[in-house]
């Protein structure tokens, strides 16, 4: 220390005397404050770079190749640019949606583990409540930006370098380029609640098991499984519980006679696992003794 | 000093599992005080901060700071608190600067340029714009203590401040810690080292095994305490211990290879110009454990079915209760 840092000292305990007591910060604050650090981390800059860019380089790709006819939507991709949104979309909700809302929810709060912070966090003015929420709706917000970004990258880029033909639904009726458009917008928008429920396990299991990678990987783990477990035949009641089955609900959008039940019954289903999810989740994290980190 | 009191824990306990990590401890800091925790490792300290900070919960006891409880008031508990446990910790990606910019905000009504002013007191301005990352131990403290100053603290609680650190950084955090001491704030220090509680505090709580060995003054315990430790080795250790023999002021027991001699100065001198002249060449003196830390051993290290050493019988009952 040098000489003259006494002066500061001084300075420092003299000005505490003076100062009002701090006044406490609100969940708003512990919210910027997570935002922050998320954004400083290269992995959530870069999830987010690759979510923008990576779409126009799958248009470009399909462009020079024949259509993926065994796929949904997939051998329309050259007829109509309202298809290739829903192709990317059909694919990430089957193996990407979770894995990106993972990328943060899983290891929003094992991180704090990871690098030792709790106790100098949470010897601040600022509740675990409020840091349970600030960070809940900070992995909210990315896994609402990669989705918007992601809905937004594929279907500009599409629409592009394909063009604003009708699309062809599902019946095979014709849909007209605005109702189209309408439809992929409605389309992607009816994951947000099923990546709500994704992101809300991501925190459960990143306040239970204090583990990064498992906070990550849970999430990816459990969506395939979910998928297996959906794909096989008499689980009618379970199918419909599963956090995956949401997902799918869009398709009902693109039938002649659009049925609206799926999505009704899936915002339900997603509503639940994440108040299941986010419930525990916030027990967990205020009756936990912070000995560790 | 005032009388009202920073701190107030009454039969505060802790347990995890079947261990009893804190048994019903009783502690008291006045506003202004500069108080030392003391104990080995697993005493229990580090747990007594945790519950301070609402950390972990007591599983029983009363627990106060500036009138204000955990279970009461919640958040409201730390108004006025800073501190850190155990070596403080910082996302390491970011700078320290950042870091303190972080806190700021979680703080509240922290003004900007607090960061910079407490940033200069820890010395640590230089380097502020670095990734903690790249922190050697001693600036991770440093940044600890000047995080803990931004909130401008009435009570300041340091849970081994100069663990980990090189005899520079020692030096330094105790200079630092000293400096906030006399600028007035409270101070509850937590450390296993008897001499640098001595060195800056008032009073002092020894922990052993989650209980209170001994509550009071550094002056008091000073009083208690043994005569000084020598450490002597000479060429016939058998005959010196005999030499030792029947003198009622100087113990003299064997001590990894060498004797152990305990007395006044004056019993010490005569004893080793007493061996000179049988016989016995003296062929090294040199002081051992210092009088605070040999009681601070004999408080700690005898296990609670132990017979009292000399030392110990000469501590109060009342401190041995653990209750001021």
């Amino acid at each position: 220390m040098s000489a003259g840092s006494t002066t500061g000292v001084r300075e420092a305990g003299g000005t505490h005397r003076a100062t009002p007591a701090p006044r406490r910060a609100g969940t708003g604050a512990a919210y910027r404050w997570e935002l922050v650090k998320l954004a400083a981390l290269v992995r959530t800059r870069a999830t987010l770079a690759a979510v923008l860019v990576l779409p126009p380089l799958v248009v470009l790709l399909l462009r020079g190749q024949r259509a993926p006819a065994d796929t949904l939507f997939g051998r329309h991709v050259h007829d109509s640019g309202f298809a290739v949104p829903l192709l990317l979309l059909g694919f990430a909700t089957q193996y990407v949606f979770p894995l990106l809302t993972s990328v943060v929810a899983g290891d929003v709060f094992a991180s704090e583990d990871q690098h030792g912070t709790w106790k100098t966090l949470l010897t601040r003015s600022v509740s675990r409540t409020q840091v349970f929420w600030a960070k809940t709706l900070a992995a909210t917000t990315f896994a609402a930006a990669v989705l918007v970004v992601l809905a937004a990258s594929s279907t500009v880029a599409s629409v592009l370098l394909v063009g604003h033909q009708p699309l062809t639904g599902l019946s095979g009726q014709s849909i007209p380029a605005p109702r189209a458009a309408l439809l992929v917008v409605g389309a992607w928008a009816s994951t947000a609640l099923p990546l709500l429920g994704f992101t809300a396990l991501a925190v459960l299991l990143s306040v239970r098991t204090r583990n990064p990678a498992l906070g990550v990987v849970g999430p990816v783990v459990a969506g395939l499984l979910m998928n297996l477990v959906g794909s096989l035949g008499g689980t009618g009641w379970l199918r419909r519980a599963l956090l995956s089955t949401p997902l799918e609900a869009w398709h009902g959008l693109f039938t002649a006679t659009p049925f609206w039940g799926p999505l009704v019954q899936g915002a339900v289903v997603s509503l639940l696992w994440t108040a299941l999810c986010l419930g525990a989740a916030h027990h967990s994290l205020r009756r936990r003794d912070i000995t560790g980190g | 000093m005032t009388n009202s009191l920073a701190v107030r824990a009454e039969g505060l306990t802790k347990h995890y599992g079947t261990l009893t990590a804190v048994d019903g401890i009783s502690v008291e800091v006045a506003e202004g005080e500069v108080y030392g925790i003391l104990g080995p490792n697993g005493a229990g300290k580090t747990t007594f901060l945790r519950m301070l900070f609402g950390l972990v919960r007591p599983d029983a006891g009363v627990l106060e700071v500036f009138g204000r409880s955990w279970a009461r008031d919640g958040t409201a508990t730390l108004d006025g608190v800073s501190g850190f446990i155990e070596s403080p910790r910082f996302y390491p990606y970011l700078s320290g600067r950042r870091n303190l910019q972080l806190l700021a905000g979680l703080d509240g009504g922290v003004p900007a340029a607090r960061v910079a002013e407490v940033l200069d007191v820890v010395d640590l301005a230089g380097r502020a714009g670095e990734a903690v990352a790249g922190y050697s131990f001693g600036m991770r403290q440093r940044l600890g203590v000047a995080a803990s100053l931004l909130r401008a603290p009435r009570l300041l609680v340091l849970d081994e401040p100069a663990n980990g650190l090189d005899p520079a950084g020692i030096r330094d955090m105790r200079a630092l810690v000293g400096r906030l001491a006399a600028s007035g704030l409270t101070v509850l220090l937590s450390s296993h080292d008897m001499d640098e509680v001595e060195q800056i505090c008032d009073n002092v709580t020894i922990m052993k095994q989650g209980s209170v060995a001994y509550h009071g003054t550094i002056a008091a315990l000073r009083r208690q305490a043994p005569p000084p430790a020598h450490l002597l080795s000479t060429s016939d250790d058998r005959a010196a211990a005999a030499l030792a023999a029947g003198r009622p002021q100087l113990a003299v027991t064997a001590s990894e290879g060498r004797l152990a001699v305990r007395g006044t100065q004056a019993a010490v001198d005569f004893y080793v110009s007493t061996l000179v002249r049988a016989g016995v060449a003296v062929r090294s003196l040199t002081p051992g454990e210092t009088p605070l830390e040999a009681l601070f051993f004999l408080l700690t290290e005898s296990g609670p079915e132990d017979p009292p050493g000399p030392a110990a019988a000469a501590v109060p009952a009342a401190a041995q209760g653990g209750r001021r």
